[in-house]
Formats: structure tokens, C-alpha cells, sequence
């Protein structure tokens, strides 16, 4: 094993450590949306076309939209505790550092998602259409986790106190998620509406698994793409405002 | 060992760093002591790459801070811990970033377990144990991978004295085996105990470098006289000896008790600090 390779995977290991001894708030936004689910089934299956793709994708995107608040959190403890700048002292660089702190909370992201999906499809009744339709979702819950990973630790950069980023989180995971049309659909919304939705993330997050869902190659990668753009310059920033640190004269 | 010279760093209006320039060789430890806002801990920023200067160079071992990370150990000023990782896991997190594998992490790991005495605390939660067994554990980080050049700032801050002669006899140890040894503080006696170079520093530069000896020359004695009869006498010179004769053959009455007290790196200190 590289150096590299080594560092990252002792970075990961610890940080994997640091999330299992403190759950509560992931299990919370894992087991949330299966009880939202299940009780808002019956009203959306007669509401809405495809009511119960609606409620799993939908609850899907809002709860991994608040769970920005465990990724965002995992980075803001390292400024906290100054631990942050402990970690860019030693032989590790940036892009290790990061891949490594980041690793523990992609795969929470995703283990999240993959449960939620499960559960719509095996006990809520969501039916993704044909075998593509799987590794559609697959791709797409990979990318949304990635994008969602990108975001959250961008905010956590870039907040001034927990309070700070509990409130980011839950008033822009509300908003960007119910703007496109986690809780209604965007076809429901005034005209206005809709067109201020493809705005929001999280629209394009729910049509790529609504597409996925229905085996729709193009419009998934299209929305994949967008989502892909968005990350990426977020990641950017994100690594940017890490790598300079925030020396001893800030917040926290 | 390390080579700055010229360092300048300015913070908005404020000049953290202004020509500051120091060496420190192989085997050398030097205390670096100064008023909160000398520069010291932005030097120590600087040495481990968190902050680059505007002005002025530095290498570590002939290199830029940044290339010689691996080759750094820092114990900061505060406490920069993970509350519910034990002591263990920290020196497996940092000894993992260093480069250390398996048997080599375990040799290191039990090395600094005995220099510190972390033993009975080692597999606690952190946030659970004391503020002198946090120091231990910070130091442990610092000095698991035998860095070259050890940064140590204020690493007794609040310790207990069985930490600070822990710490002091593993720094002693690692200098003697040739690490370079940086060491900030407030607490002058402990850079007695280590025999260190001293190094003052003052709005951001330094203002005197030498061994205690060579600095203390020059800065004058305390005489002290309790004869019979009369009050006591107290005298500043440069001459103690001569003095204290003198004041004896002056004495009226039998002589009570005599004191010399020689300058103390105290005195040092507040000598150069309050030079305009």
C-alpha cells in the first residue's frame, strides 16, 4: 500500500470510528422518512400519480438534504477542536485529508439512501421499471451522495457556530427540497414556481431518481450532469477554504 | 536544523511577524519566550506550514516548512484533541499519518506510552481525563514518529509537575538522540531544567539569542546583609562578591544572615521586555 493510500485509510478509519459512536442523528434521518412514508403512502397513492415513487424519492431527497447537517457537522468539530489544523501539520496532504475525513460520511450518505430506496420499493411499493432501472439508481444515489458530500462540507467551511449550520441545514434543506418538489410535485406548483425549481439541487436530484426509477437513461445523466456540475464547483470551493485554514483568529 | 530569517507577517494592521530570524541546530533545544503577541505562535504556525510569511525565508533540514511536515512533530498551544477518541486511537490516527505501519507504530506507541507515563489513562476517552493527562497525550502525538525538529508550544500550559518533568525529561532525551527542539513558554525555570538556548522574542522579531550564561552576563545581583542592631541592607551590583565585603567591613553589629541572589532568567526577561 502506498503512503497515500495508507494515510487516507488511517484518516477514514478514525473518522469512521468518530460517526459510530455517535449515531443518533443519522439513525433519526434513516428512521423519520420510513415512518413519514408509510403514513403519507395511502393520501399520496390517491393524490398523486405514481404516489408511492413520489413519497419514496421525495422523503429520500428531503432526509439526505437535512443529513448535510452530519457531514457538515464531522468537518466543523475538526475546527472546534482545532484538530483541523493538527491534521494539515502531518505528512498528509490536502486531497488526503479530505478523501480521508470525507470517506466515513459519503458511505453514510449512501447507506442511507440505499435503505431508504429499499424500503420503498420492497414495503412502500415504488417500482422501478426494468433491470436498468437498478443500476440507474445506484449511479444516481452515488452521485447525489457525492454532490450532497460536496455541499456540506462547503458549509461547514464557510459557517461560524453549529447553531449557524443547524439552521443552514434545516431551513435550506426544507426549502431546496420542497422548491423541487420533494413534497409536491413541481407539475402541481403555480407556473411561477416552476419555474424558479430547476434552481434548487434538489430538484435535479429527485428528477434523476424519478427517471432513474422509470428506466429513463437520458434524463437521468442529464440530470446527473447538472448535479455533477454543482458538486464539483462546490467541491472546489470547499477544498479551497480548507486547505488556507482558519489560524486563531476566527469563530468557534 | 531550522534556518528563518527575515520573517514577516502582518494580519490586517497588526505585524505578528516583523524580521524575525533564528537558528536552531541538531541536538539544540531553545526556549523561545516572549509577552503574548511576540510572534511566537505565528512562528510556530509558519514552521508547520499553516501560515505562509509574506516576506522572509525558512527552511527545516534545508527544505520549505511545507516539504518537511513529515519531519516535524507539533504539540500546539491548545488542546487539539477528538473528545471521544481515547489516547490510543490518537497515536494510531497520527502515527498512521506519519507513515508508521504496524510494528513500527507499535514500538513508537509503546516508547512514548513509558516516556509519558500514559499507561493508566491511555485507553480513556479523552475528553474524559485531566488537563495534565491531555498535555501527555498531545506531547505523545508529537513525539511518536522521532520528528527531526519538535515544536512544543507552551506544551505545560496548566500541567500538573508530574507532566512537566515527564515531558522535560522526554525532550531532553529526543535532543540528546539530535532532534532540534523548539519550545515556547511563560515559565522560565523549565528552560533552566533543559539547559536550552534562550531566544526572546519581542513584537514580532527577536531581541536576544545566546545561552543563559552569555545573557545573563552583565545584568547585576541581588546582596543581601542582616547585621545585629540594623536594618537589613539590599544591594544591586555587578560586583557581589566586593559588595558583600564591602557591606560586611560596614556592618556595626554581628552579622545576622547574608544572601547573593544571582539574575535569574526572570530578571533576563524583564530586562530585555522593557527595553524601549
Amino acid at each position: 500500500m502506498t503512503g497515500s493510500l495508507w494515510r487516507i485509510g488511517a484518516l477514514a478509519r478514525h473518522n469512521a470510528m468518530l460517526r459510530l459512536r455517535d449515531p443518533g442523528q443519522f439513525i433519526g434521518y434513516l428512521i423519520m422518512p420510513m415512518v413519514f412514508m408509510l403514513v403519507l403512502r395511502p393520501i399520496f397513492q390517491r393524490a398523486v400519480p405514481g404516489g408511492a415513487t413520489q413519497i419514496t424519492t421525495g422523503l429520500l431527497v428531503i432526509y439526505s438534504m437535512l443529513a448535510l447537517a452530519i457531514v457538515g457537522t464531522s468537518t466543523l468539530t475538526e475546527r472546534s477542536w482545532h484538530t483541523w489544523d493538527r491534521l494539515r501539520a502531518t505528512r498528509a496532504t490536502i486531497p488526503e485529508l479530505l478523501i480521508g475525513k470525507t470517506l466515513p460520511a459519503y458511505a453514510m450518505l449512501l447507506l442511507q439512501q440505499a435503505v431508504l430506496l429499499a424500503y420503498g420499493i420492497t414495503i412502500i411499493g415504488a417500482r422501478p421499471h426494468g433491470g436498468g432501472a437498478y443500476g440507474l439508481l445506484a449511479g444516481a444515489v452515488l452521485l447525489w451522495s457525492a454532490t450532497l458530500l460536496a455541499i456540506g462540507t462547503a458549509l461547514a467551511a464557510v459557517v461560524r457556530s453549529y447553531g449557524e449550520l443547524g439552521a443552514a441545514c434545516d431551513i435550506g434543506a426544507i426549502t431546496l427540497a420542497t422548491l423541487g418538489g420533494a413534497f409536491v410535485p413541481v407539475s402541481m406548483f403555480p407556473s411561477w414556481l416552476r419555474t424558479v425549481a430547476p434552481a434548487s439541487p434538489g430538484y435535479w436530484a429527485l428528477t434523476m431518481l424519478q427517471a432513474a426509477m422509470r428506466g429513463d437513461t437520458h434524463r437521468t445523466l442529464v440530470s446527473a450532469a447538472i448535479l455533477l456540475a454543482v458538486g464539483a464547483a462546490v467541491a472546489v470551493f470547499a477544498c479551497r477554504r480548507l486547505a488556507r485554514g482558519w489560524g486563531r483568529t476566527t469563530m468557534l | 536544523m531550522l534556518h528563518a530569517e527575515g520573517l514577516s507577517k502582518h494580519y490586517g494592521t497588526v505585524r505578528a511577524l516583523d524580521g524575525f530570524t533564528l537558528d536552531i541546530a541538531r541536538g539544540e533545544i531553545t526556549g523561545l519566550v516572549g509577552h503574548n503577541g511576540a510572534g511566537k505562535s505565528t512562528f510556530v504556525d509558519v514552521l508547520c506550514g499553516l501560515v505562509q510569511p509574506d516576506r522572509g525565508t525558512v527552511t527545516i533540514d534545508g527544505r520549505p516548512p511545507a516539504a518537511a511536515r513529515g519531519d516535524v512533530g507539533v504539540a500546539p498551544q491548545h488542546i487539539a484533541l477528538y473528545p471521544s477518541a481515547t489516547g490510543r486511537e490518537h497515536l494510531r490516527l497520527f502515527g498512521g499519518l506519519a507513515g508508521l505501519r504496524r510494528a513500527a507504530l507499535a514500538a513508537a506507541t509503546d516508547e512514548v506510552i513509558d516516556a509519558l507515563m500514559l499507561a493508566d489513562f491511555l485507553d480513556r476517552r479523552v475528553g474524559l481525563l485531566s488537563g495534565g493527562q491531555q498535555r501527555r497525550v498531545q506531547a505523545a502525538t508529537a513525539l511518536l514518529h522521532h520528528p527531526k525538529l519538535l515544536l512544543m508550544d507552551e506544551p505545560t500550559a496548566g500541567a500538573d509537575p508530574q507532566t512537566r518533568q515527564s515531558l522535560l525529561a522526554a525532550l531532553r532525551r529526543r535532543a540528546a538522540d539530535g532532534a532540534a527542539v523548539l519550545y515556547t513558554t511563560h515559565y522560565l525555570p523549565e528552560l533552566a531544567e533543559l539547559e536550552a538556548t534562550l531566544a526572546v522574542a519581542r513584537r514580532g522579531r527577536i531581541i536576544a539569542r545566546g545561552t543563559s550564561p552569555q545573557l545573563l552576563d552583565g545584568l547585576t545581583s541581588e546582596v543581601r546583609l542582616l547585621a545585629g542592631g540594623t536594618d537589613e541592607v539590599r544591594v544591586r551590583t555587578t560586583d557581589p562578591a566586593g559588595t558583600l565585603t564591602a557591606l560586611i567591613d560596614r556592618a556595626r553589629g554581628p552579622i545576622v544572615d547574608v544572601d547573593i541572589r544571582k539574575p535569574s532568567l526572570d530578571d533576563l526577561y524583564r530586562s530585555l521586555a522593557s527595553r524601549p
